[in-house]
């Protein structure tokens, strides 16, 4: 067998302004990459692909697909699966869980004095407008203590490799942070298709997310109860996210309910089961803010549970995450963060944060005008990335333009450094071959009382366009198999 | 001296298809508070379908129903005895240096304590090109200003039912001029919040016997706050200061946290509903 | 078990239940008709029109040309046609959606397969070549499922609640599928000595519901019509019996009703009422009367349903 030009690996085309992760500084393999570099090179393209289709079927059967309106037909699709894993080795994993936890804390710490005290308000470390502004901090929370002290249970945190090497956060994701259950799908379908790489490396496993999740949720039951009663609260199958929900559910072997299965009688919460009424302490709620109550909430909502509110009140049900947890994940916060952990721990970041410079400070202000060519800059209050100026792509007049947009309302602007995103190798179907694509990292990390965890392992989610940094799945994005290694 | 209130609420509600299951929250308690205080009150309906008594998110008194037989109409009748102080709105000084008054509105500790009271809501934003309509005059107190845009808004609007509903916004209310009292309060509270005064929305019962306006449902007025003296209520429905006759049951940010009555039914079909208020009262000596 | 849950469960498992039935029903028809002993059996007319009457259509006015392409794919792949094998698995499929949590991965995912196999199935090769290997493989399909039932899931409330749907619907569709072949047996005259009794029709009511070779080695006899009801209605040990179906029945609505308190109103003592009342019947007494039997047996059926729904899945 000619080695070189059956092997997959024989046309990877690496862009070298790119930061790739599976060479090192002197354009080498890295080691922890080497032998799965020689075990994937000794497939032949056929194959391969052959594998490939297995792993796709496998998602397809399990039903792991979302639905696309097509036309007028509704397709089901999978989310596009990478086998090439990514690997993380025991080092700079620790960094990544001790900064999601610390970032994790430091938000909680945040959400309680914004919906306490608001000391960090009053003392002008951050602006009133971050929370006069949201539309996700609710007044209904103020003074409200949360079981076991817990905001945000449950976070996802995007993280990206820069071309520096090093590791920034892009978001806190603390509302209904999704994609923990492709994580655990990933590996399975792996495992199928290529068992014997895991031979070769001590892998972290991700299948205990489940009796973690279950067990820190425990640790928040309202007080006097003795064996709580969790359940999921889904808003149904039609849901995009409705496989994870049922996998919850079903992994930690719990009811998942929909809003008409529970009600509340004297403050207290049921479910509608075959044997009558039964008291649910504990809610994973995978439902937004604003569905929970149609008493005090959205009134229209047919997902939430009349009443539920109220029962929350009194602290006879706990919810994860607690309501109004959303304030702290708006973009304006993230700017805040290196703040935020500093006030609340006095601690500097663990994780870099992309630096943000505020055009409301004169000092920094300037240095955007100065640098505009080489900074996003991106208006405060839009969401979905409108208004967003990139600056290297921007013509000299269009530079001006934005120059004299900033000037004019300094406040409402802010600016980033433009962030690469690493690339890594990936199976492309049209060419059957590797090639560099953009990864970033979602990290899953539960916070209970005195207790926290964080999943090793994680979702990486690969833009397949050639050259997009777009890694969402409703943009075309797949994902990857993340190996975190034991020490 | 204190005036002694009976009021009475009833509402009825028909639908089209039996109803399988319905929850209502009604928010119609007088809120008991130092000028007034609850004596009794009863809560019935013609489902004899029992309630729990809640709180909403303000700590206002909410009266709740489960029902799980099937009905088609329902009718719900709520009594209430009180006592109401009479007292002078007026009891206050004025503030001698205007500029240094306000000037303790923008005083960053007061902002975050009465954010929830400054915010724009959906129900309480105004266009740019309609909120310069009012015209704040800095050489004067905040509450002679909050007089004038009490005045100001009381000549802005018609009153008159039926015109707008829950939904209509301020915008189109401020161009068409026509509005019921949750508007006259709504209109109030978006100009006095743009100018840095905390202001929140009343939703009560007012004593009709001097002929005001106010139509024989709940009632809605604003309450202002005033720098070292609290909160006073100002009702622009009818140019004037919160007094004995307004009865106050729950405040908020804006309607949406008062609604007297939600409901939450499982059925099919149309709905009517009627509702009606009688406040009577007379003068007590004690 | 949550309420709305275990509704779900038990229209999984009818669902399941009635796409088997259609199926066979139709492929043994069809090809029983191609060489059968007289000209009417034989028509096309007549085994189209028997096929609608199984699923419930409203029969078609006299003289009513039916076109044959037309019914089978009613009958099979019309997404518009809620009695179809299409929808039933479609409604399989959506149920068990909700209920993910509670089964086993791996009955959801032969569920899963079967929905992908009906969808992709081409039309056009189904109408012009495919109905016997289509028909066939919704019969195997639909085995695995009660299959994997059995075998994967914990035999307690759910698997209580599946197996009464599958049940609840063998016998609903047993008594429809009776019903069709008994007015055909009115209809045609008999193969072999030309008598109602002796119809050619009874094999056939025997093959739609694979009962014909357990008849034969119970019988040891051609089948007549007391045969054939007996066989199907009467006798406890043929797996796809009304008497069966209701033992099922009961057993499994003993593991959600264990009380053995007198308590006239539970579904438990309908069900123990109705099966006792065929469990010591003579087919004398149902033969004469049949049509009056398929009447009050379909009640039956729907008012176990309906006070299941009552007693369990309201919410």
């Amino acid at each position: 067998m000619a080695i070189l030009d059956s092997t997959i690996f024989s046309s990877y085309e690496r862009d070298h302004a790119l930061f790739d992760e599976l060479y090192d500084s002197n354009g080498k393999v890295k080691d922890i990459y080497q032998k799965l570099f020689a075990l994937y090179g000794a497939h032949s393209i056929d194959d391969y692909m052959r594998l490939n289709e297995k792993a796709k079927s496998s998602f397809f059967n399990q039903g792991i697909t979302f639905q696309v309106y097509d036309d007028k037909e509704m397709q089901e699709k999978i989310f596009p699966f990478d086998l090439f894993p990514r690997i993380i080795d025991a080092k700079e994993w620790e960094l990544i869980e001790k900064g999601a936890i610390q970032r994790s804390r430091a938000l909680n710490l945040f959400l309680h004095d914004i919906y306490h005290d608001k000391k960090i308000l009053k003392q002008g470390v951050v602006p009133l407008e971050l929370v006069s502004s949201s539309e996700n901090y609710l007044h209904q929370m103020m003074g409200v203590d949360p079981p076991g002290g817990i905001y945000n249970h449950i976070s996802g945190t995007d993280i990206i490799k820069h071309n520096d090497g090093k590791y920034y956060v892009l978001e806190d994701n603390i509302r209904c942070p999704s994609g923990v259950s492709y994580v655990i799908c990933n590996r399975t379908a792996l495992k199928r298709a290529l068992f014997g790489v895991f031979n070769h490396y001590e892998t972290h496993t991700v299948t205990n997310y489940a009796e973690n999740l279950l067990d820190l949720l425990e640790t928040v039951k309202p007080k006097g109860v003795d064996s709580p009663n969790t359940v999921v609260i889904t808003p149904g199958m039609y849901n995009s996210a409705f496989y994870e929900h049922s996998y919850l559910a079903k992994t930690m072997g719990v009811e998942l309910v929909e809003g008409r299965d529970l009600f509340v009688e004297n403050e207290f919460v049921y479910m509608r089961t075959i044997k009558g009424p039964v008291k649910v302490d504990i809610i994973y709620r995978r439902i937004d803010d604003q569905f929970l109550d149609p008493l005090e909430f959205r009134a229209d909502s047919a997902l939430g549970v009349p009443g539920l509110f109220s029962a929350y009140k009194k602290g006879n049900v706990t919810l994860a995450n607690a309501p109004g947890t959303g304030v702290a994940d708006d973009k304006a916060v993230y700017t805040y963060m290196p703040d935020i952990i500093k006030y609340y721990l006095d601690e500097t970041p663990i994780l870099n944060n992309v630096h943000t410079y505020h055009c409301s400070r004169p000092d920094e202000l300037k240095y955007v005008l100065e640098h505009i060519h080489e900074l996003v800059i991106k208006p405060v209050d839009e969401a979905g990335g409108y208004g967003i100026s990139i600056g290297n792509r921007l013509s000299k007049e269009e530079i001006e333009k934005v120059k004299k947009q900033i000037q004019e309302s300094p406040r409402k602007y802010v600016a980033q450094p433009i962030m690469s995103l690493s690339v890594h190798p990936t199976y492309i179907d049209e060419t059957n071959s590797f090639e560099q694509r953009h990864v970033d990292l979602r990290t899953f990390t539960i916070l209970g009382k005195d207790k926290d965890f964080v999943l090793k392992g994680g979702l990486t989610r690969v833009a397949l366009k050639r050259g997009n940094l777009v890694v969402n799945s409703s943009q075309g994005g797949g994902s990857k198999d993340t190996w975190v290694l034991k020490p | 001296m204190s005036l002694e209130y009976k009021i009475v609420y009833c509402a009825e509600n028909q639908y089209e298809f039996p109803v399988k299951e319905a929850r209502w929250q009604f928010l119609i308690c007088p809120h008991q508070d130092e000028n007034q205080e609850l004596h009794s009150f009863s809560f019935t309906n013609s489902m004899n379908f029992p309630y729990e008594i809640s709180t909403n998110a303000y700590g206002f008194k909410t009266l709740r129903i489960l029902a799980r037989t099937k009905f088609k109409n329902i009718e719900f009748k709520a009594n209430f005895t009180l006592n109401k102080k009479i007292l002078n709105p007026f009891n206050f000084e004025l503030a001698t240096d205007p500029f240094e008054e306000l000037n303790r509105y923008h005083d960053l500790h007061f902002k975050v304590d009465h954010e929830p009271f400054l915010r724009k809501t959906p129900l309480t934003t105004l266009l740019d090109e309609h909120s310069n309509f009012f015209e704040y005059n800095k050489g004067e107190t905040v509450f002679e200003n909050l007089q004038l845009l009490n005045k100001w808004v009381f000549e802005k609007i018609f009153y008159t039912p039926g015109v707008t509903h829950v939904n209509t916004t301020l915008d189109y209310i401020v161009e068409n001029r026509h509005g019921v009292c949750q508007d006259f309060a709504h209109l109030f509270s978006a100009i006095a919040r743009q100018y840095g005064i905390p202001c929140r929305y009343v939703s009560g019962y007012l004593h009709q016997g001097n002929g005001y306006f106010g139509d024989s449902q709940m009632h809605a007025w604003t309450e202002a706050y005033l720098m070292d003296v609290g909160w006073v209520g100002f009702d622009p429905t009818n140019n004037i200061l919160a007094s004995d006759n307004h009865i106050k049951v729950a405040h908020g940010k804006d309607y949406a946290d008062c609604a007297p009555i939600k409901g939450i039914i499982l059925s099919k079909g149309e709905n009517t509903t009627s509702h009606s208020v009688q406040v009577h009262g007379q003068q007590q000596q004690q | 078990m949550l309420a709305r849950v275990a509704n779900n469960l038990f229209w999984m498992g009818r669902y399941i239940e009635r796409s088997e039935h259609i199926a066979r029903y139709m492929h043994v028809n069809y090809f029983s008709s191609l060489d059968a002993p007289n000209e009417l059996s034989r028509s096309r007319q007549f085994v189209l029109n028997s096929m609608l009457r199984m699923i419930g259509d409203p029969e078609s006015p006299e003289g009513t040309e039916l076109n044959e392409e037309d019914v089978l794919f009613k009958l099979a792949l019309d997404h518009d046609h809620p009695y179809s094998i299409i929808s039933n698995v479609k409604y399989t499929r959506e149920n068990a959606n909700s209920a993910r949590d509670l089964i086993s991965t791996d009955l959801y995912e032969s569920i899963n397969k079967f929905y992908h196999f009906v969808l992709k199935y081409p039309v056009d090769h189904f109408l012009k070549k495919g109905m016997y290997d289509f028909c066939i493989n919704i019969i195997e399909m639909s085995s695995i499922l009660r299959g994997k039932i059995r075998s994967t899931l914990l035999h307690d409330e759910v698997y209580a609640i599946i197996l009464l749907g599958v049940n609840l619907e063998r016998a609903n569709q047993l008594i429809r599928i009776i019903n069709s072949k008994y007015k055909d047996a009115s209809i045609s005259k008999g193969g072999y000595g030309n008598t109602f009794r002796n119809s050619f029709e009874w094999t056939t009511l025997l093959k739609s519901v694979e009962s014909y070779d357990m008849m034969r080695r119970f019988y040891k006899k051609t089948p007549t019509s007391a045969t054939t009801l007996e066989f199907l209605i009467l006798n406890p040990n043929c797996p796809r019996s009304l008497m069966n179906s209701l033992n099922q029945i009961y057993r499994h609505i003993r593991v959600l009703d264990n009380s053995f308190r007198y308590n006239k109103n539970s579904t438990a003592f309908l069900v123990g009422r109705v099966r006792s009342e065929y469990q010591y019947k003579y087919i004398e007494e149902i033969e004469g009367n049949i049509e009056q039997f398929i009447d009050g047996m379909l009640k039956n059926l729907a008012d176990i349903g309906t006070k299941m729904e009552n007693e369990f899945f309201h919410y």
